[in-house]
């Protein structure tokens, strides 16, 4: 917690002399979201409606949390978040409940799942932007185009040199150290992991370890226990709930990490998001496998 | 023994309408009801106009279609094949239809008419093969059109295999699509999805209509049937295969909405019908109702979070159906 205020604390004290001397950056007209649809970008939005907790992360921290009239039930941070209206689920969301708070600009995660309710936003004349958030690289993209979007270019930046310098920090403070292997455990039933088509893949890399399932170019995919048991991963990263499910299944111990309860557990509210806390997320992550190397 | 009421036309009819108007009325987002005739018309809020005309309205619609499909459908069935357990997904459409929905999520189809015309295309294909199947009986078992309600099991149950078995290897993507898109839902209706569906149910509905006839010598028997005159087989065939492409329609429109064919035919015999010409037209206008008020609830009862429109169909339908036993026992 200590942390969090503290990046928090620094990010808005290096923005906020930014803002101050804010010059309207170059705006073209129109840009290709990851539908490939054409969005055009006029005034900066007031009612926004972001459905998914990377956005809406992104949105708050570029000082746009007060335009934000509508987010999904998953977007809990920051917690000012909490007092914007649940409009339900990010996923296939609720379009008629997405109308009914009169947004200029709606941000959708771009998964065909989103397709319908994307076509049928901008059908009714609704902003609608859909991108991926798989990378890390597509959160520079996203804070990048929010950025654009919000005429606000400057402290879109000065957010991302925020999160990649922490990023920094946290691989070099790694680097010499040894490279343990991790299992990344997801879900349960069936058995899903991450795969490196994933941000979380990436925060492994720079906390100083190895995703035993980086062959999986997806960003997740589904294995065996006795294929996780054959790689033979040092430690596990798992939330509260899959350590418990982990720590209370005998059929775990075939897995040298699970039988010497080398089970780390991580917040996934921090981790799985690829936003704004990915800094904060990569030093967690870095804290749990090396202790002590990074402050 | 109820006998059926000539006043009980305008009451279905009448309770269909008014269902609908209170479904166009109310939703997620709570609009005061001269705000939603305002919005009918085109005028007043935009916002208001977009959710009254192009959200809710097709949505009634489409769903009041898929109910009126679904019922029809099943009344058919349970007519000729002389089944009270018949109903439309028992024949295989509803398997072949999602492997076509599915086969287009992974091959990468996204746009709505893929989808739609893979799993009508599905859904048909499925009908054609369970026939196939079924002539591979010999004569006798040719002319039982039980023989025809096994295949279409034993494909719908293929079907569901290989549903399975694409979906275990494919991206969690395309499983929640191909997931969601199995449970049923009018929530993507669009007006072109309507007016493709209206123009199946009418086509099909209608021929049904026509040969209602058929239908109540089938109920009869085969034995009967031929003793009449009535070529049993191909009667038979006829009506198995308008049934199954009116569903096969509904499913392409909105997915799978269980129960409804099922219990659907059950209520409108309860008000006294036999013959299949008014039975048919009950059951469309029933299946109308029941699915538009399932969907009214689905969209609001846990507002914004729609709840699956298959399970609240089961949910109303069974507390119908286990009534109409009571009253028969």
């Amino acid at each position: 917690m200590f942390f969090r205020s503290r990046l928090l604390l620094s990010t808005f004290l290096a923005v906020a002399p930014l803002v101050a001397c804010d010059k309207a950056s170059p705006r073209t007209d129109v840009v290709r979201d990851d539908f490939g649809d054409s969005v055009r970008i006029g005034a900066p939005p007031t009612r926004i409606v972001s459905l998914s907790p990377a956005t809406t992360e992104i949105l708050f921290t570029l000082g746009a949390g007060s335009r934000v009239v509508g987010r999904s039930k998953y977007d809990l941070w920051p917690d000012s978040a909490k007092l914007v209206q649940s409009l339900g689920n990010g996923m296939q969301p609720n379009v008629e409940a997405v109308l009914g708070v009169h947004p200029d600009l709606v941000l959708l995660y771009a998964s065909q799942d989103n397709r319908p309710a994307a076509d049928r936003l901008r059908s009714v004349g609704v902003n609608t932007v859909a991108m991926r958030q798989d990378h890390i690289a597509d959160f520079r993209r996203l804070v990048t185009l929010l950025g654009r979007i919000l005429n606000d270019s400057a402290r879109a930046q000065t957010v991302i040199d925020s999160v990649d310098h922490t990023m920094d920090r946290v691989q070099t403070a790694t680097r010499g150290a040894s490279r343990p292997k991790v299992f990344w455990h997801i879900w349960d039933a069936p058995l899903i992991t991450v795969g490196s088509g994933s941000f979380m893949d990436e925060l492994v890399n720079i906390a100083g370890a190895t995703n035993i399932y980086a062959d999986i170019t997806k960003p997740s995919g589904q294995i065996s226990l006795e294929d996780v048991a054959r790689r033979d991963p040092d430690f596990i990263l798992a939330g509260p709930i899959g350590a418990h499910a982990i720590e209370s299944d005998p059929r775990w111990r075939i897995v040298r990490a699970a039988r010497e309860g080398k089970i780390l557990v991580v917040d996934t509210g921090l981790v799985a998001r690829p936003s704004v806390r990915l800094g904060e997320a990569a030093l967690s992550l870095a804290q749990l496998l090396h202790p002590g190397t990074v402050r | 023994m109820t006998r059926f009421r000539p006043a009980y036309w305008p009451a279905l009819i009448a309770i269909l309408i008014l269902i609908a108007i209170i479904a166009v009325a109310r939703g997620a987002v709570s609009l005061p009801i001269v705000a939603v005739f305002e919005a009918l018309r085109g005028r007043g809020d935009p916002t208001a106009v977009a959710i009254v005309r192009d959200l809710r309205l097709p949505r009634v619609v489409l769903g009041a279609l898929v109910g009126a499909g679904l019922g029809a459908s099943g009344a058919v069935l349970q007519g000729a094949l002389r089944n009270s357990l018949a109903e439309p997904y028992l024949l295989g459409v509803s398997g072949g239809a999602a492997v076509g929905a599915v086969l287009a999520f992974s091959l990468g189809g996204t746009s709505e008419p893929v989808i739609t015309l893979a799993a009508f295309g599905g859904g048909v294909a499925a009908v054609f093969v369970a026939l196939a199947v079924s002539r591979a009986g010999g004569r006798a078992a040719r002319a039982d059109l039980r023989t025809l309600l096994i295949a279409g099991v034993i494909v719908g149950a293929f079907a569901n295999a290989a549903i399975m078995v694409a979906l275990a290897s494919a991206e969690p993507n395309t499983i929640r699509g191909a997931l969601w898109w199995m449970m049923g839902s009018a929530a993507d209706a669009t007006w072109t999805r309507v007016i493709w569906l209206a123009v199946s149910v009418a086509l099909a509905g209608g021929a049904l209509i026509y040969r209602a006839r058929e239908v109540d010598v089938l109920a009869l028997g085969e034995d009967t049937a031929a003793s009449l005159g009535v070529d049993a087989e191909n009667a038979g065939k006829r009506a198995f295969i308008l049934a199954a492409l009116l569903a096969a329609a509904t499913v392409a429109a909105a997915g799978l909405i269980g129960f409804v064919g099922l219990v659907v035919p059950h209520i409108a015999r309860g008000m006294g019908l036999r013959a299949h010409r008014p039975l048919i037209l009950a059951a469309g206008l029933i299946g109308a109702t029941l699915v538009v008020a399932a969907d009214l609830a689905a969209r609001t009862v846990a507002a914004p979070t729609e709840l699956p429109l298959g399970a609240i169909t089961a949910l109303l339908g069974v507390p119908f159906f286990l009534v109409q036993l009571r009253r028969l026992s």
